[in-house]
Order: C-alpha cells, then sequence, then structure tokens
C-alpha cells in the first residue's frame, strides 16, 4: 500500500482520472481477470528447436547461446496478458560468456580430480560458496531482460541476505533433520519473489514460510504410507517366494520391478506437490494490488509429465518440443491476474528515481548460468 | 503502402499507445498516432530478429519501443540487423533444413550413446579408486546374499582350497590381481554361475562346481571371469548402464531422481548381461590365459556346453540368472573356443589327448580293450614315440611356469 501512495502522484497527467471523486481511491475497485493466453505451436516451435540444436551441435556448442535466446524469445513471445505480448530481450553474446566460465569452472573440477583430491575439494566449495551469488545473478538477468508493456522487471540483489537463506540456513536444517526443510524453501522462495520489482512497483508475497508445512507435510505422510505398504508387500512376496524354493528364481527381476513401483510412488508424489507449490505461491504474490491465481491441478500436472516422459522416451528425443509446449500451455491455461485496471498506468523504474546507476554495475557480471 | 499499425510504448509508462509507422526516407522512421509523434534515424534504432510469427520489436535509443506483427516490410526497413540470426530463421522455415536438423541430431544422439557413453564411462572408471570398487563389489555380494538367495557354500573346504589353488595359479603374475579371490556360495535358484563382481571378487556357486566332470571346464570359466575382471568390465558395465540413465533424465529434466536410479544398477547388472565386446575381451583373454597354461582352450567350450546343455536342457527353461541363456551368440563363442583349441593343438600337437572328448582309440587306435592284443603294450610305451618323452596322462596339467 505504500507503494501505491508513492506512486500515485507520479502517474502521467494523461491517465484518465475519474471525474467526480477527488484524490480518494473508490473503495473496492471492480477486480477483472485478464488470462495469460499461450499460443505456442509444437509443430512450429519443432522447427526451431530442432534447426537450432542442430546448429548448436555443428558449432561445438557455441551457438547454444543464441539458441537459448531464440527458444527463450518463442516462449516469452509466444504469451500474451490483456493482448501484450512478454518481451525476453537478452542478447546471445553475455550468455555464450556465462556458459564458457561454467564449463570452465566444471572442467576445472574434473580435471583437478585427476591431479589432487584436495584441488577437487578446494573447488567444489569454491562452488558451493559461489551458488548464492549465483543464484542471485541468475535471478537479476532473467528479470532484466524479460519486460512487458516497454517495462522491465528487475531484481534487486541483496547479497547478504542470499547468503543467508540460502547457505547459512542450511545449517538449522541438518540440525533438526529435515524437519525445517519446509521452512527453509518458504524462506528461499520469499527472497526471490520479494527482490523482484516491475517497473515502478515491489511484487510482494502475502505468504510466511511457515505456510509452506501443509503442502510438504501432506507429501511426507502419503510418502511414508506409501513406503509403508510397499515395504509389507514386499516382505510379503519375499516370504512367499522364499517359502516355495521353486517358485524362487524370480526374485531378482522382483527387486527390480519393485523399485521401479517404488519409484512412480515418488513421481506421483512429486507431481502433487509441485502443482500445489506452484499454486502457493502464485496465488500469494501481489503486484500493486494486482493479484497472480493459479489453479494448476496435480491430476492433470502428472499426466502431463507422464506423457511427456513416456512420448519423449520413444520419440528418441524428437518429442521433447511437443511436451515443452504441451507444459507451457498448461501453465498458462491456469494462470491469470486480477486487476482492476486497464494497466495503462503504471510506471517505469526510473520515473521514481530509484538508482540507475546499479543496472549499470550490474551489467559488469551480466552472466547467466542456467544451463 | 510504406506503413503498418503498431503498438508503441514510451518506456516510462506501460500505457499503449495504437500507432502507425511510416518510413519517411530510407534513413528515418516515423512513429505517428495516439498523441505520438516522433521521426527517428533508422540507424538509432534496433530490431529484434525474426522469430515464427513471434512480434517483432522496435527498440529506439531512449527506451521506447515499438511492437509490430512481423511485417514483410520490416526486414528491408533494417537490411543489416543481425545476419546470423536471419540466416537461422531461414533455415528454421525451410523444410530441407529441418529435414538435415532431423538427421544430424539422430546421427549425433546415436553415436553418443554408441560411443560417447563407452568412452567417458571408460575415462570415469579409470578415475575411481580401488577402494571405492572394493565397496561397491561388497554391496553387490550383500545384495546377492540378501534377495537372490546366495547362501553359505556346501562345498567342502578340502575342495574350496584345491579349487582356490587352481584360481591362483591361474591370477600367478596378472597385474593387478594379488586381492583376486575366490567366493563360494549355495545359489538354487540361481543354478550354475560364476560371476565377477566389482573389486575382484569372483563369485562361484555350488551348481557350477557340482556341474563340470573336469576341472579344466572349471578353470576355463574362471580365466573368463579373470578376463572381465582384468579388464574391469563389471565397474565399466555399471558406469555404462547408469551413464545411459543419466543422460535419459538430463533429456527428461528430471535429473535428481537419474542418481537415485543408479543405486539399482548392481542389482540390474547381474540381471542383464555383459555388452557383447566384453563378453568377447574375457572370452580371448580365456582362451590365452588357458593357452598359457598348456590347456586347450577347447575346454572353455566344453564348459560352454554344459552350461548351455543344463540352461536350455530343460532343467531350466526360464526364469532366474542365467550365465548362458539370453546369450544368442553362444554357438558363435564356442565355435571361436573351438577354433582356438585346434590353432593350441596345432602349436602343441603333443597335447592332443589332453582335449576334452578326445577319443584314444578312434583317433590313434590305442583302446583299452585292444591292449590285451598287444600284451606287451603297456601305458606309455603304447604311444607314439615323440608323445611319450613330453607327455603325461596325468589330468593336472604341470604348470609350465613351474617346469621351466
Amino acid at each position: 500500500m505504500e507503494e501505491e501512495l508513492v506512486a500515485v502522484p507520479m502517474v502521467p497527467p494523461a491517465r484518465p482520472q475519474p471525474p467526480v471523486l477527488s484524490v480518494r481511491r473508490p473503495p473496492n475497485p471492480p477486480m477483472l481477470e485478464h488470462r495469460f493466453v499461450f499460443d505456442g505451436r509444437a509443430g512450429e516451435y519443432f522447427r526451431i528447436w530442432i534447426v537450432n540444436l542442430a546448429l548448436t551441435l555443428l558449432s561445438l556448442g557455441i551457438f547454444s547461446a543464441w539458441a537459448k535466446v531464440r527458444t527463450q524469445r518463442y516462449f516469452y513471445g509466444s504469451t500474451r496478458l490483456a493482448g501484450v505480448p512478454f518481451e525476453y530481450t537478452a542478447k546471445p553474446l553475455p550468455i555464450l560468456k556465462g556458459r564458457i566460465i561454467a564449463v570452465t569452472l566444471f572442467s576445472a573440477y574434473v580435471l583437478a580430480g585427476r591431479y589432487s583430491v584436495f584441488m577437487q575439494l578446494g573447488l567444489a566449495l569454491l562452488i558451493a560458496v559461489l551458488t548464492p551469488w549465483l543464484i542471485v545473478r541468475g535471478a537479476a538477468f532473467r528479470a532484466r531482460y524479460s519486460s512487458w508493456r516497454g517495462l522491465n522487471f528487475r531484481f534487486i540483489p541483496d547479497y547478504a541476505e542470499a547468503y543467508i537463506r540460502f547457505l547459512v540456513l542450511g545449517l538449522p536444517l541438518i540440525l533438526s533433520l529435515g524437519l525445517l526443510y519446509p521452512w527453509v524453501k518458504g524462506k528461499q522462495k520469499a527472497f526471490i519473489v520479494e527482490n523482484h520489482r516491475f517497473g515502478g512497483s515491489w511484487v510482494k508475497f502475502l505468504l510466511h514460510a511457515g505456510q509452506f508445512y501443509p503442502p510438504y507435510l501432506i507429501a511426507w505422510g502419503v510418502l511414508s504410507a506409501w513406503m509403508f505398504v510397499f515395504t509389507m508387500v514386499m516382505v510379503g512376496v519375499i516370504m512367499v517366494s522364499g517359502a516355495g524354493q521353486s517358485g524362487g528364481a524370480p526374485a531378482g527381476w522382483l527387486v527390480i520391478g519393485m523399485t521401479v513401483v517404488m519409484y512412480l510412488g515418488y513421481f506421483v508424489v512429486l507431481a502433487f506437490l509441485a502443482a500445489a507449490l506452484a499454486n502457493l505461491v502464485y496465488n500469494h504474490i501481489d503486484i500493486d494490488g494486482r493479484r497472480l491465481r493459479s489453479t494448476l491441478k496435480g491430476q492433470k500436472l502428472l499426466w502431463i509429465y507422464a506423457g511427456n516422459t513416456v512420448a519423449i522416451l520413444c520419440s528418441g528425443g524428437l518429442l521433447i518440443p511437443w511436451a515443452m509446449i504441451r507444459l507451457a500451455q498448461y501453465r498458462a491455461d491456469c494462470l491469470c491476474l486480477l486487476a482492476s485496471d486497464d494497466f495503462n498506468g503504471m510506471v517505469a523504474e526510473r520515473s521514481i528515481g530509484v538508482d540507475a546507476t546499479a543496472a549499470e554495475v550490474d551489467g559488469l557480471f551480466d552472466i547467466d548460468i542456467g544451463l | 503502402m510504406n506503413a503498418f499499425k503498431a503498438h508503441y510504448f514510451d518506456g516510462q509508462t506501460s500505457r499503449l499507445h495504437e500507432v502507425e509507422v511510416q518510413r519517411l526516407d530510407a534513413a528515418t522512421i516515423r512513429v505517428v498516432g495516439d498523441g505520438i509523434d516522433r521521426s527517428d534515424p533508422a540507424s538509432s534504432l534496433r530490431i529484434s530478429p525474426r522469430l515464427a510469427r513471434i512480434t517483432r520489436t522496435i527498440e529506439f535509443s531512449d527506451g521506447a519501443r515499438v511492437l509490430a506483427n512481423d511485417h514483410p516490410l520490416l526486414d528491408s526497413w533494417f537490411p543489416h540487423e543481425d545476419r546470423l540470426q536471419r540466416i537461422t530463421d531461414r533455415l528454421e522455415r525451410h523444410a530441407h533444413a529441418v529435414a538435415a536438423s532431423i538427421v544430424i541430431c539422430l546421427a549425433v544422439g546415436i553415436a553418443t550413446f554408441a560411443w560417447g557413453v563407452p568412452w567417458i564411462a571408460d575415462r570415469i572408471a579409470d578415475q575411481i579408486p580401488a577402494g571405492v570398487e572394493t565397496r561397491l563389489g561388497s554391496e553387490v555380494l550383500g545384495q546377492l546374499d540378501q534377495y537372490f538367495g546366495f547362501a553359505p557354500s556346501q562345498v567342502n573346504a578340502k575342495r574350496q582350497d584345491a579349487l582356490s589353488a587352481r584360481f591362483s595359479k591361474l591370477t600367478a603374475g596378472l597385474p593387478d590381481a594379488g586381492h583376486y579371490r575366490l567366493a563360494f556360495r549355495d545359489a538354487e535358484t540361481v543354478g550354475p554361475n560364476a560371476l565377477a563382481i566389482p573389486g575382484g571378487t569372483i563369485v562361484i556357486t555350488d551348481q557350477l562346481t557340482g556341474l563340470f566332470d573336469d576341472d579344466r571346464e572349471f578353470d576355463a570359466v574362471v580365466a573368463h571371469e579373470i578376463g572381465h575382471q582384468q579388464h574391469r568390465h563389471a565397474l565399466r558395465q555399471t558406469l555404462r548402464s547408469s551413464f545411459v540413465l543419466v543422460i535419459a533424465a538430463l533429456f527428461t529434466g528430471d535429473v535428481s531422481s537419474a542418481s537415485a536410479i543408479v543405486i539399482g544398477v548392481p542389482t540390474f547388472l547381474l540381471q542383464s548381461h555383459y555388452s557383447r565386446g566384453f563378453e568377447e575381451e574375457a572370452d580371448a583373454f580365456a582362451f590365452n590365459t588357458l593357452a598359457a597354461h598348456n590347456t586347450s582352450p577347447a575346454w572353455f567350450a566344453a564348459a560352454m556346453r554344459k552350461l548351455d546343455d543344463f540352461h536350455h536342457g530343460g532343467k531350466k527353461a526360464e526364469g532366474g540368472v542365467a550365465y548362458l541363456s539370453s546369450h544368442p551368440s553362444s554357438a558363435a563363442r564356442i565355435a571361436a573356443a573351438e577354433a582356438s583349441g585346434e590353432a593350441f593343438i596345432s602349436a602343441h600337437p603333443d597335447q592332443i589327448r589332453e582335449t576334452p572328448g578326445y577319443d584314444a582309440c578312434a583317433e590313434e587306435g590305442v583302446c583299452p580293450d585292444e591292449d590285451e592284443d598287444d600284451s606287451d603294450c603297456d601305458d606309455e610305451s603304447c604311444l607314439d614315440p615323440d608323445e611319450v618323452d613330453e607327455n603325461s596322462d596325468d589330468a593336472e596339467i604341470p604348470d609350465p611356469e613351474a617346469s621351466r
């Protein structure tokens, strides 16, 4: 709310104002539902994907930065909100730079193992210590090159807080034997969401970390029940097959079959958990009174994940683009923005005087590590 | 008409202006409408590369931008923008280029699985310290005892010692073979089998030792397993299998589950089989080792036949961990062993009577019942003079290493 008080006087005079009422805003403006519309097509994206992949292979990976930009632009540009598409504005060269650094680090790690275990441990430690920094840089990069209606997203890099939430909190997590996991995850999510800005507005997160417990607890509960039933069945089967020695031979196949069944259980639970967490996060995001609404269904998401996995495996990978489009389509179908205005009144960062130099300094470390 | 409709955003607010974009002359672009009227030199503008049906963006130097549906005019207005992506776009729209890309990607993919994965897996195997391999091996042995019904051996200690002594003779002088050892297990459900486990242990089932009539058949099978150990096949095969899983997981985008699946691989390894190349490598090792110990490689063929008969001879038609059952190539391997045996005999003609199934009566006319006719012929004196010198009828082949 404070943000709005600051923002209102800065709105350009051209903005149509309600003629009768004075400064006071209408108490309950009607909220309209704006759907995210995704119109990417599998056939179209397949052409982009396969040509860019072939060029990447032929160029020994160099072209991958261009491929990434084209892919991102396709997915951003295919997503529209209130009739206006999103834009991905990053250039390939900084991405290439980031990838060269990542590959160099990884090669150094592998080569170090050849000469000295201590050197390798040192490098592993270095990479661990760099992780929060990389998370911040990655978020900042993605935000800075994402825009809508001519306004940029931004991620304000708060390194101290990043180190607390992504490194220091690991200690209580271990000491609590993992019991704090949902809380730590919640803290990390909140950090990522709350450091984002769109135009001149902070993105607010209306959720405290404790609220991450219910979905995780349900997932734990279901998994434990699954493990229990699974173990009982397993013990039963082994005893039966052990009793009748003649039928004991397939025991090996049994172990593998049961392992597969067990992982299927994980797969199901993870799909439901992913849907629940995404809904939880999106439904508590607030940008200047505008709210997101996500209605992902675990069952549907599971169906999509399972179908994608089978399709990709059976097609030797050629259906990856179809799978990606299918998932993006469903995600967009389940997401909408509730807002009472026509989106014409938002202002850019610069017009409310937040330091422009920060963006320039960021440019020095303009890397996107995510592979 | 040298103009088109577009949306304009000034970069300061999110307000959408409906505008028309015009080209006044080769160097100037004008945006007009909805309270906007600006003219800019074309050289100060940047346009986003063409990409499928995606909206194009013209960026102004002050941060303002024009969003327009892709329009043929755009590329003629900005002919020098990003040539690389322009070529890429043309390829993406070209059916032949797409077809060629599919071929390239599939070829690289297949090559990666066929050669790249084994190559990387072998490089990783080289890096793995012996300690890790030993630990992996004891884990596998534990799994065998726990899940596959492997029980302590019923074979008496004297016999075990005798077989272990033969084993030590075979491994003597091999590099890195000091820690190789035999482990005897009773495995009714598995049947006759020998398994080379990572770290140098070779598991022999009681059913295997009971199957053979001649210890040289045992030597042949053990030599084959030593071959697996010498080439670290168990570890390499494990890594190769897990690598396929890891790469597959990378494709599906779910890497976290792959690391967990890898744990199940030792079990999987025992169920499935070594790659054909590995088997041939171990076979070749066995042939050479047998020949070096003055035993005909044909004993390997004899052992294979017995195993083959056992697994296909109706006693145990299917199921279980079979030594040979799923090997379509076992006939070829037997033939290779026979050929190697013949080569051995032609190099060592004196060993002719020591080949499996050799019938001295049919081949040389030296028959037990005929001995009575030729009364002064007894034992060795009946043989050809050149055989007498160098050969003994003892089933135990004297170690050539020791005799020299």
